[in-house]
């Protein structure tokens, strides 16, 4: 009884965990994921330096949609992200990025090494 | 008279700001529900604004600028609507919410009579000017006058989005004027 009252418990918090979440890309076991905030309609930190394969996963917590994508050819664009909501995404390449609906809010990912 | 369009525009939107910045120096200040009002007037009339750029601009940008426009200023009153219901305070028409209603009811005219590219410029200088007059109102009297420090939270939260609007107007209207 205890056992399925803990399975109920553990799938629910999946489920809830995964709604608020999207992703692309997968993780390898050494990658590590960084987080960007998105508060008072700027990225926090606007530059970063990751390894390759290490993901960036942004989240919103401004009052205010936001969205992330790739700046010079839009290679990846997440869904608006209302307030709470995150996104992420597995880096291979050095980027910048934008929101497409504040596009005057900008941030660049840098790898190590380069 | 297309020269003077935006030096009208300029006038009655600081004539509003004064008039806001004069209420503030008289005994008489606004009170909470009274500065709740005035926000939520704030964001309805650009939200207004934005709804007439969707219906007659076939410009990209402007169309982009006026949904972000409807987006953000319907998230601010959602926000300044569940702080007052929960803080109990019944947002109060006063002279200034009045005032902002007259002379937006005047632009939306103004923007109503024009169309294509003219309607963009006109709309985008309005923006601007908007924009400008709301931070400058927003930072300098509604905050200081602010009792309530959930009410003066959520105005200094709203602050960096009405800059950042304001950056974006100022590109877009590089763009759209030339």
């Amino acid at each position: 009884m205890k056992f399925y009252l803990l399975l109920t418990i553990w799938i629910l918090l999946t489920f809830l965990t995964g709604c608020s979440k999207k992703e692309i890309g997968s993780h390898s076991e050494t990658s590590q994921t960084h987080i960007i905030e998105i508060k008072q309609m700027k990225f926090v930190p606007s530059q970063i330096v990751v390894s390759p394969g290490d993901s960036i996963r942004w989240i919103n917590r401004d009052i205010v949609a936001h969205n992330v994508a790739e700046e010079a050819s839009t290679d990846w664009k997440s869904p608006d992200l209302k307030t709470g909501e995150s996104f992420a995404i597995k880096i291979q390449k050095e980027q910048s990025y934008l929101c497409t609906l504040h596009p005057v809010m900008k941030g660049k990912i840098e790898l190590k090494g380069d | 008279m297309k020269t003077l369009i935006p030096f009208i525009l300029l006038s009655t939107i600081l004539l509003s700001v004064l008039t806001l910045n004069t209420n503030a120096q008289n005994s008489d200040q606004f009170n909470d529900a009274e500065i709740a009002a005035i926000a939520v007037t704030a964001n309805d009339i650009d939200i207004k604004y934005a709804e007439i750029a969707k219906e007659k601009s076939k410009n990209e940008e402007i169309l982009n600028f006026a949904n972000t426009m409807i987006n953000d200023h319907t998230a601010v009153i959602n926000q300044a609507v569940e702080l007052v219901n929960k803080l109990g305070v019944e947002p109060q028409p006063n002279s200034l919410s009045k005032k902002l209603n007259e002379d937006a009811q005047a632009t939306r005219e103004m923007l109503q009579g024009k169309s294509g590219r003219s309607f963009d410029k006109a709309y985008i200088e309005n923006e601007v000017t908007y924009h400008k007059a709301v931070i400058d109102a927003v930072r300098n009297v509604l905050i200081p006058d602010t009792e309530n420090n959930e009410l003066k939270e959520l105005l200094e939260v709203v602050l960096p989005a009405l800059e950042t609007h304001l950056e974006h107007a100022e590109k877009i209207q590089k763009s759209v004027v030339g």
